[in-house]
Parts: structure tokens; sequence; C-alpha cells
């Protein structure tokens, strides 16, 4: 089926992709809390990577490279996973509205990590981000089970989903308004917000593995989530292991919310929209919508991580608050003019 | 020179009236007379009598009525910190602790207290978690909230509030003073007051040679350890201690405590970081331990010329806040800088 052209085509495609990343990463290096050249950036990158010896003021260098460029990184993955799973679970439930949060994934996450943080369960041993993704897996399981026991359909696991994240959510309000006092409902409403402010190196190398092996992973079952969209019988009739797609690609899923969620908090708006915007502009088939909302996510977190920085000059705004708050009216944007051109 | 005898005669007669409405003065400041008004985080408050039942919520508020002798007269405490002032570890043994953290409303009214002093107003105040100050008064008692949480400070976006007008000890003094008129014990006030002040001079007077020349960064806490750390505010108590001693934060917020990138901390470079020393475990970073590691090893804060020369000093945190404490810390903070020898 695939002629010269179209795979010349890929090629750029994936070529113009690959700049847009990398330009994303440059200014998510570059655009700071604090001025600092933008020529530093390239240098630091060329003395870390291949010992270019520039000489370098050791703090600037050491702000973009240990703070910055893996940020940076941390945000693209974040980004990237977010989409992705948005794309598969819109994909699998046949529902537009679906993604992570429906899964009550993030409400279990944020349950996990106010547990940690105000009753101090764990104490020394659990952190923050480990809570998060203790919570985040228990909340699915939760949920899963709950959807099995209800049945099959499609419908089953996102009423399972709404009435999970309202149990969490509910949990969650609950140690706050209990044990939280003011610094503490302060730090956890950044937490609940999302906050890349403590991203290093480290959560690098889990980001990376992560976003990559669920984006090979969705890639793999492209085929099988264009069948998805018309029904799981439509797809079982096309000869895909239904049960076992299904659930490869939710544990996927489940496993990329969840390490994404534990290292930069709940960030809402990415994984519903994202998706959506995709679809306006690389089409619906799974084999270009995968990787285009991959990108898209990846520069819009980068992106939203920037504004959140330089916003309020000498502080911090919760990424959450951003991706919504400029996110939202965006998608709306481009939501209106794709009606009136049709 | 009949006249100027008479002048002079004038003179001595306006002096002696002076001299004697001064001492009116005195007499009325010495003696409280009931009932007593008084305004109060822009509240009127009555007390018929001088309390004998005080409930107080807020360690600092509480050291105040022990510093002023006051605990025989006290039926409960809550909202601790830290380990009571040096010397009164009898006395604080002897009132009741409500809680540690917040008390319940009915917990403070059970005590039947005469009295309810508060330290913040998220406890006590518009929005408090205890108890609106109108609830107490409903059941005839009375609220005194410490000024220097509600003077010139908007609380009304929760968290730590923000604080337009500078913090100075004249909050506190001011505290004490119409504290010793509440209980009728206004001897004790002024030589606590004077004691106080003159600390604060010493501790000036200390460093007074490195005026202007050094910067420094009140580390409070911070909520994950990596992450962006609560730094004090231009407009605290760690304000008025660095203001009172000539040295500059770095960081510019009117947010008492605001939270600050680490980035941007580096990069202002200042010559001394005070960490916050507390008993709380509540974030990894309240560990005095912790964060001492945490400088020395960040690839970032490890550069920070004040780590890199080991200007990063101890601070209990209760001198972070505005309290009887704030005193404790502009000493700390001399004592460090004189012993580094950064004032030469």
């Amino acid at each position: 089926m695939i002629g010269i052209t179209p795979s010349l085509s890929r090629t750029s495609a994936g070529l113009l992709a690959l700049v847009v990343l990398l330009v994303a990463l440059w200014l998510g290096a570059a655009i700071g809390e604090t001025a600092i050249p933008m020529g530093v950036v390239a240098k630091t990158v060329a003395n870390r990577l291949w010992d270019a010896g520039y000489g370098l003021d050791a703090l600037d260098e050491g702000i973009i490279w240990n703070y910055r460029v893996s940020r940076a990184i941390v945000a693209a993955c974040c980004g990237s996973a977010l989409a992705l799973s948005g794309v598969v679970l819109q994909s699998l439930l046949r529902n537009p509205l679906a993604d992570p949060y429906i899964l009550g994934i993030s409400a279990g996450a944020s349950t996990g990590a106010v547990a940690v943080a105000v009753l101090g369960i764990g104490a020394g041993l659990l952190t923050l981000p480990v809570g998060a993704f203790v919570g985040a897996l228990l909340a699915f399981g939760l949920v899963s089970l709950l959807a099995m026991r209800a049945g099959r359909g499609h419908g089953a696991i996102i009423l399972a989903g709404v009435a999970g994240s309202q149990l969490f959510n509910a949990l969650t309000s609950f140690i706050v308004t209990k044990a939280a006092n003011a610094e503490q409902a302060r730090a956890i409403m950044f937490w609940l917000l999302g906050n890349l402010s403590g991203v290093r190196w480290p959560d690098v190398w889990v980001a990376v593995p992560v976003a990559a092996v669920g984006l090979i992973v969705c890639l793999w079952h492209a085929r099988a989530l264009d069948a998805f969209t018309f029904g799981s019988e439509s797809a079982a009739s096309l000869g895909i292991p239904v049960r076992r797609v299904y659930g490869v690609l939710i544990g996927v899923t489940a496993m990329m919310t969840a390490a994404m969620v534990s290292m930069v908090g709940s960030i809402g708006f990415v994984g519903l929209v994202i998706p959506h915007v995709s679809r306006m502009i690389v089409g619906v088939r799974h084999g270009l919508l995968l990787p285009g909302s991959a990108l898209i996510g990846a520069v819009f977190m980068i992106a939203a991580d920037i504004v959140s920085r330089i916003i309020i000059p000498g502080q911090v705004l919760p990424i959450g608050v951003v991706t919504a708050l400029v996110g939202a009216p965006a998608f709306a944007v481009i939501l209106s003019q794709r009606r009136t051109v049709r | 020179m009949k006249s100027i005898f008479a002048k002079s005669h004038r003179g001595i007669a306006c002096a002696a009236a002076v001299l004697l409405a001064a001492i009116g003065v005195e007499a009325q400041a010495a003696e409280t007379s009931y009932p007593l008004t008084l305004t109060n985080c822009g509240h009127q408050v009555i007390f018929q009598k001088a309390p004998d039942r005080a409930v107080s919520i807020g360690q600092s508020s509480t050291e105040i009525l022990y510093l002023l002798g006051l605990q025989d007269r006290m039926v409960g405490t809550a909202v601790w910190i830290g380990p009571v002032i040096n010397g009164y570890e009898e006395a604080n043994a002897k009132v009741e602790r409500l809680a540690d953290n917040d008390p319940s409303f009915e917990s403070v009214v059970a005590r039947k207290p005469d009295l309810v002093t508060a330290q913040f107003q998220w406890h006590v105040g518009p929005e408090g978690i205890v108890a609106r100050p109108e609830q107490f008064e409903e059941l005839g008692v009375p609220v005194y909230t410490s000024p220097a949480d509600c003077v010139g400070k908007d609380n009304s976006g929760g968290g730590d509030g923000v604080r337009h007008t500078v913090f100075t000890m004249d909050l506190i003094y001011q505290e004490i003073t119409e504290l010793v008129q509440i209980f009728n014990v206004q001897e004790r006030g002024e030589k606590l007051v004077a004691e106080l002040k003159a600390r604060e001079e010493a501790a000036k007077k200390k460093i007074a040679s490195a005026d202007g020349r050094l910067s420094a960064v009140f580390w409070f806490s911070s909520a994950e350890l990596d992450i962006d750390p609560y730094v004090a505010g231009k407009n605290g108590a760690p304000g008025y201690i660095m203001r009172s001693l000539g040295i500059r934060n770095v960081v510019d917020s009117e947010e008492e405590w605001p939270t600050v990138g680490w980035e941007t901390i580096a990069k202002s470079g200042p010559t001394l970081v005070v960490a916050g020393k507390m008993e709380r475990r509540r974030f990894p970073a309240d560990d005095i331990a912790v964060k001492h590691k945490f400088l020395e090893s960040d690839p970032v804060t490890s550069l920070m010329p004040a780590v890199k020369e080991g200007h990063v000093v101890e601070m209990d945190a209760q001198a972070m806040n505005p309290t009887i404490r704030t005193i404790e810390g502009i000493e700390v903070l001399a004592d460090a800088v004189e012993k580094s020898g950064l004032n030469k």
C-alpha cells in the first residue's frame, strides 16, 4: 500500500517533528525565571555531551543543565504520555471525553500523595511521588474491578471511573480538611495542580523510558486502535484479540499516567484535549494520530511550563493552571474555527 | 530682673505641670480601669475584668503570657511548633495542651475561658479554622489576636497571608503592652519590653561594621526536597531581622513565605543562607540535616558562594515567624556573622 511518495513524506514529517521537538526543548532550556543568554544553552549541551570546553559561568551552566534541560525533557515526556493515554482511552472507550482522569488514576494519585504528605503514612520510607504512584495503581485496580463486575460494556468502565474519581477526590478533601494547615494545604494545592520545579535528571531516566515504551506499545497497536473505533465487536471480527489488546493498552495507559502524575503532579486538560487537536491536524488514523498527539502534547507541555515560570516574576505558577487557562481558550478557538470551515 | 524671675517661675510652674501630668498618665497606665475597651485587628474588644482563665492558641501568644508571669491564669494552650522558651518548661507543663496543632472550637470552649488569645488569624479570624471571633464573643469570651498577624497584613487569600506593611518588633511590643493592660500587670510589661529592646541593640552593635555589605535568604522548608522552597518575603519577621542588621534580603516579595525557585535564589547569590531548624517533620526538608545535605549535594545550590564558603546559618523556625522569638533571630544571625568574620 505504501508508495514511494507517502514514505518520503513520512520521513520528512518525522524530520520536521524532530526539529520542532528540539526547538521546543531548546526554548524550554533557554527561557526561565532568571535571564541567561540564549547561546549558553548550546554551549552547555556541548560541554556536557561532548566535553567542548567552553568557559561558562558555573552557576549558569548548572542551572541550564541540571534544572532546565532535565525539566524540559520531563515536560515533553509528560505531555506525550498524557496525550497518548487520552488517544488510547478515547478510542477504546469510544468516548470523546475519556482521558486518564476518567479512570480515576489522577484522583487516586492525588489521594496517595496527600496521604503521605498530610497523614505521614509510611513516613520516611514513602515520598510524595511514591505515594502518588501507589494511589494511582490502587485507584486503577479498584475501578477496573468495579467495571468488570458491572459487565463489559464500554460504558461500564467510564461509570466506574466516575465513581472512583469521586471516591478518591472525596478522600483527598477529607484528609486535607481534617488534617492540613495553611502551609500543607498550599503544598498540596501546588502538587494537585502540577509542578515541574522539583524535576532533576533521575526523573528523566524514568520519564523517557516510560514515554518511549508507551509510544512503542501504542504504535504497535495502531491498527487495532483503528478497528476499536468501530466498536469491540467489529474489532473482534477483524481478528483482533480484543481482551488481550484491551488489557495491554489500558495497562500501559495506567502505567504512563501513574508514573507521570507521581513525578509532576496531576495536570489536567492535556489528556483530554490534545488528542482532539491532533485529530484536527493529522486526521483520525492512529498510525499518524499517535505520534502526532505525542509531539503536540510534548510541545504544549514545554510551552505551558515556560509560561508557568515567567508569568509571575520571581514566582512559579502551577502548570495545571497554565494548561487550563491558556489551553482551554486556545482549544475553544480551534474548535470554533473548525466549525466555521465546515 | 523681676520679669526674668517671673518668667523662670512660669517655666518652673510649666515644667511642674508637665511632670505632674506625666505622673498622672503614668499612674493611669499603671492601673487598668475596667471595663477596658481595646481595638484589636479591627474589632472592639471589651474586658469587664482581668482574665483568670485564658486559653492561648499559638505558641508565641502563650510564651508572651509566660514571660509576663501569667501562667497561673492560663487554662489551655494549642498550636506548638517547637519546645517552649528556655526556663518555662515547668510553667508550660502545668498548662493543659488542648492540641499540638489546631484545637477544635468546643475543646477551647470546654475550658470555660474568659479570654482567648490567638497568634494567627487562620486559627481565629474571619476564615478561622478554630472559629470566628464572633463565635467566641457570642458566648461572652473576648478574643485578642496578635497585632503582628493583622496590622498591615492581608489574610483573606488563605495560606500565610500577604504583608503590605513591614513587620517590626513594635508589633510584638504592642502585643505585650496590650496584654499587660488586659491583665493589669503593667510593671512586668515595661520590664520585658526594656529587656527585649536592650538585647536588640546589643546584637545590632555586634556587627554594625558589616552594614550594607551582606545579603541573605531565609529558607523555612519545602513541600518536597527538590521543589521550590518556602523562603521569607521582604516584609515578615526575617525581613525585620535582616533590616535591623543591615543585611539585604535577596527575595523581594510581599508574601509572607513565597515559593521561589532555587534557580532564582542561586543567581541572586546571597552571602548567607539562613536555614530553619524545627521539631516538626511534616516535609523532608523540615529536618535541618536534610537541608544541609541538599544545599551541599544539589548540583546548582552547591555552587552558591554561601554554601561553598560554609555560610549556612541554622535558626529556630520560631524566630523566623513574627513572634517574641524574633529577637533571638537577630541575636543568632548577628553572632553567626561575627563568628564567620563576614563583618570585617
